[in-house]
């Protein structure tokens, strides 16, 4: 079953988005392509989610966007991520692993 | 590429928003076409998908709306949230800061009706005091002929009005006991200068102001008050002053009191009266109202066109003089001006401690706090936003450290009133809206002053670092920026104990001067009396010996003599004179302060004769005593007494021999050294004149027997300003001792303030040092070691801290200067003293904090490692 934003935890989008981008310039429709394909369909953002979160982490000064030619030659607006958006992604990444351990450890002791 | 990654990134435009949404939904239809839907299938599910594109727009302008009202509202929830979270933290800043801004607020309410305020009339800059200055003469400044006033009034372009006035004071007797009034004889003209008009009936008619119109007064607001319990109907009224029956036509409003707050009625003299018309009359203080935008150097440039074509008119009584033109304002509070900015300074060098004690329990408090800022950037929030957040909590401590500092300098205008009620304008003095307002400006400087730095200290942590720390691993106690504050801190309180410590000084060797005379058993008192009644100089002279009999009768008197001033409350009446035997022109000319006194003043006062005698009250030809200042300086090594000196600007001509040398008293003030003095034997009681009785006991236990003594003896006079000797000093050092106590005030308080940052510093670093020093202690260091090496680290920043403030000290003091008595704004004792204080208070202060960590328990530390 796909999960959705609202069920994502707070903060998890930006986090989401950030790594994507750290991949390589892209827009949003090619965001929310990766991560529905990279999730294996597990996770699906919602359009009305993700321009707001582009449009947030870009005025906050993590992403960096210029106006480029698709691979089908349409007009479409590229992100990509600055080096103030690198370290963020680089702290959330690993805060989120140690919160990740951290459940996993009680879930398998819980067993 | 030239990737956009700018600062502030511009805020997307409608199109552009529209045309990045629209390439997601081109992108969508097509991947559906791929998978087999028919082109306007395809477009619809993707729309459908899509869920509204204008609601993301709305969503994504949001993204870029600044929403101050509602982050501000946030802020300010939050930090009314962290006030009553850590209570006892919010109570010492508010406190702190409710001592710092009520004291500040005080004084600038003090400054501004004294200083800074208009005189409270319409146009209040328009009046100016007018004064008549003698080019040659030793006294310059002579009141104004009536005549003159007249022609200054007519001639000149700059005034719209002038007017005079002199006061006097009086016997009212129209009620069943004679009562003392103020009288204040006004010139033409006096309502239209102060812009006030009679709050009930009206001013004077030109009928009568003219000479042989009807008599008529207007009274104060004070006297209807006391003498006709506010009845409107005293309208109309007569009153009988010193015999003469007045006509009551107007009630001043309560807020006018010139000449002084004392003048119970004024009355008109008639410009055209015959007593007025001699140009060396010398009658009036005059003042004037500019008309709208003539400057003073352009008034004081008219008048001295108006005068020398006086001069040139009358050579005789007007060529050698010129018009003095000062603000009225100046001219009223001139002696207050430097003791209330003195005040100013120091409350503000209060404040600025008090900051900087806040300044460190923030930091302080920042540090605990940084764990919950770091996990607030690592969520998203903003530099700013937090930077602004912490700011509002600062704000909200110090909006309620101001108000409740107002409710402390509400109390204190009556605080100036009982310490100084000799101050200009102290009546003024009162909590209004710029009060207020400037308590809150106050806030809002305290609040930049105390929350920025740690505000922006406590938010420039690398993030992702702090995230990890936790608060016991810390061990970063060396934090210079702290012990700084507190260095700041001891360095201000000791510049204010400094300044508190020699102001402290000199009014207690104000206490010690020795006089000259003995006030101890001495009553002052006045009888009323009017100018008209001092031309007849013989009639005076009776009157004067009637009185002074009149009081040696009372039982318990001593001894009574008359004096034209109080002796030893600041008076001067210098005069120049010169030797009827000659004095060659090579000497210096003779000045001495003037005194007119009865023969018996020397007996009354226990001032001793070194030689001769003393002068003679009889009439016949004038005798006098000086003082032995005046005649070791201009008799030096020869005797004074036989000679006879002339005054050159005097009533009563004619050499005067002197008859002998008294000893130096203090006459024109405690605080100052004996001038050379000239004393008149000339019993002659004028307005103004008081008599002095000594008393076997308390001065004030005849004072009944002679207020009866004297309703016999003189039933048309009135007896007033009955109180001791030493009444007059207290008084007189009003000023004085409202700075002293004002400033040590202050700096006791900057002291403890200073004691608390430095208590609270120390604290804080044993606490973050608990670790250390538990290791230390477990492996075998000795607790006094411990216990020395805190108090050491406390005393080293004080000591710091002193040579500091020793430096600012020396500045400060400099400002003292003027009002010092006895000992120099340099003295060392009161500065090695003052250290002294300081460290030992500093010492106190870090024995607590250097004794707990000594108290720590190493196996309690090693157990929560």
């Amino acid at each position: 079953m796909p999960i959705e934003k609202s069920d994502l935890l707070q903060g998890t989008l930006d986090m989401l988005i950030l790594k994507i981008v750290a991949l390589g310039p892209v827009h949003g429709y090619g965001i929310s392509l990766r991560i529905r394909q990279i999730s294996k369909e597990v996770l699906q953002v919602q359009q009305g989610s993700l321009y707001p979160a582009l449009h947030r982490l870009e005025k906050r000064g993590w992403l960096a966007s210029e106006w480029g030619e698709s691979e089908k030659g349409r007009q479409a607006k590229f992100y990509k991520l600055s080096a103030k958006g690198r370290k963020q992604l680089a702290s959330e990444e690993s805060n989120w692993k140690r919160l990740a351990g951290a459940v996993v450890n009680i879930l398998q002791t819980a067993e | 590429m030239a990737w956009r990654k700018s600062f502030f990134p511009k805020r997307a435009s409608n199109e552009q928003m529209d045309s990045e949404l629209r390439f997601h939904i081109e992108e969508v239809t097509e991947e559906n076409i791929a998978s087999g839907m028919t082109p306007e299938e395809a477009r619809r599910r993707a729309i459908l998908e899509f869920g509204g594109p204008e609601q993301i727009k709305e969503d994504l302008r949001d993204v870029y709306r600044v929403r101050i009202v509602e982050s501000t509202i946030a802020n300010l929830k939050s930090a009314f949230r962290f006030v009553r979270k850590s209570p006892s933290f919010s109570v010492t800043v508010i406190l702190t800061l409710a001592l710092a801004i009520g004291a500040n607020s005080a004084v600038f309410s003090a400054i501004d009706a004294v200083l800074l305020k208009p005189l409270p009339f319409p146009e209040g800059d328009q009046l100016m005091r007018i004064e008549q200055r003698h080019l040659k003469g030793s006294n310059p400044t002579t009141a104004v002929a009536p005549v003159r006033l007249e022609d200054w009034n007519r001639m000149n372009s700059t005034f719209q009005a002038m007017t005079g006035y002199y006061s006097e004071n009086g016997s009212e007797s129209s009620g069943a006991l004679p009562e003392k009034v103020t009288r204040a004889w006004v010139g033409p003209r006096f309502f239209q200068v102060w812009g006030v008009a009679p709050a009930t009936g009206r001013g004077f008619s030109p009928e009568e102001e003219t000479f042989g119109g009807p008599a008529v007064v207007v009274i104060s607001d004070r006297f209807w008050r006391r003498r006709f319990n506010a009845d409107p109907d005293a309208i109309g009224k007569a009153l009988r002053v010193d015999g003469h029956l007045f006509a009551i036509v107007g009630v001043m409003p309560v807020s006018f009191f010139f000449t002084d707050r004392d003048v119970d009625l004024w009355a008109p003299v008639p410009a055209n009266s015959p007593e007025a018309q001699g140009r060396d009359a010398t009658w009036y203080q005059a003042i004037g109202r500019l008309k709208p935008s003539v400057t003073i150097e352009q008034a004081r440039a008219n008048l001295a066109t108006v005068q020398a074509q006086l001069g040139e008119q009358f050579p005789k009584t007007d060529k050698e003089l010129t018009v003095g033109i000062e603000p009225l304002k100046e001219t009223t509070i001139a002696s207050a001006r430097r003791s209330l900015w003195m005040l100013f300074g120091s409350v503000s060098l209060l404040l600025l401690i008090a900051c900087t004690n806040i300044v460190a329990l923030l930091l302080a408090r920042a540090t605990q706090r940084q764990h919950e800022i770091s996990v607030r950037l690592s969520l998203g929030a903003t530099r700013g936003a937090i930077v602004a957040q912490l700011l509002t909590e600062t704000f909200v401590l110090a909006l309620l450290g101001a108000m409740l500092g107002l409710l402390a300098a509400n109390g204190a205008s009556g605080v100036f009133r009982s310490l100084a009620s000799s101050l200009p304008r102290v009546e003024e003095i009162r909590l209004d809206a710029r009060i207020v307002l400037y308590s809150m400006a106050c806030s809002v400087v305290v609040t930049l002053l105390c929350g920025l730095i740690p505000a922006l200290r406590g938010t420039r942590r690398n993030l992702s670092g702090a995230l990890g720390q936790v608060s016991r691993t810390q061990v970063s106690a060396r934090n210079p920026l702290q012990w700084l504050l507190v260095g700041v801190q001891v360095a201000l309180a000791l510049t204010l104990l400094a300044g508190a410590g020699l102001l402290v000084r000199s009014f207690r060797e104000l206490g010690r001067v020795a006089p000259g005379f003995d006030a101890s058993h001495i009553l002052t008192l006045q009888v009323s009396m009017s100018w008209a009644e001092s031309a007849d100089f013989k009639n005076v002279r009776q009157r004067t010996d009637r009185i002074l009999d009149a009081l040696r009768a009372v039982p318990g008197v001593e001894g009574a003599a008359l004096s034209v001033g109080v002796p030893g409350v600041p008076f001067k009446y210098e005069t120049e004179f010169k030797l009827a035997e000659g004095r060659a022109e090579t000497e210096p000319k003779i000045v001495a302060e003037n005194r007119l006194i009865s023969a018996s003043y020397f007996a009354t006062l226990g001032i001793p004769m070194l030689a001769g005698e003393t002068c003679r009250d009889n009439e016949g030809p004038l005798t006098v005593v000086v003082n032995r200042t005046f005649a070791d300086t201009y008799f030096a090594g020869s005797s004074a007494i036989g000679h006879h000196l002339v005054a050159s600007n005097f009533g009563f001509s004619g050499p005067a021999e002197i008859r002998g040398i008294a000893g130096d008293a203090r006459e024109t003030g405690l605080d100052r050294l004996p001038a050379p003095t000239v004393y008149f034997c000339a019993p002659n009681a004028e307005p103004g004149s008081y008599f002095l009785v000594k008393t076997r006991n308390a001065p004030m236990s005849v004072a009944e027997s002679l207020r009866g003594k004297m309703h016999e003896a003189e039933p048309m006079r009135s007896v007033f300003d009955i109180s001791p000797l030493e009444q007059h000093y207290s008084d007189a050092l009003a000023e004085n001792r409202l700075r002293t106590i004002l400033l040590s005030f202050f700096a006791v308080t900057a002291v403890s303030l200073a004691c608390v940052g430095l208590y609270g510093t120390l604290s804080y670093a044993v606490n973050v040092r608990r670790r250390e020093v538990g290791l230390r202690l477990a492996l075998g260091a000795l607790r006094a070691q411990i216990v020395k090496q805190f108090l050491l680290q406390g005393l080293a920043i004080s000591l710091l801290g002193c040579a500091a403030g020793w430096l600012l000290a020396a500045a400060f003091t400099r400002v003292l200067a003027g009002m010092l008595y006895g000992v120099s704004p340099t003295d060392v004792v009161t500065l090695i003293s003052v250290i002294l204080l300081v460290m030992i208070v500093a010492a106190i202060a870090s024995l607590f904090p250097a004794m707990r960590a000594a108290r720590v328990d190493p196996m309690q530390v090693l157990r929560d490692e």
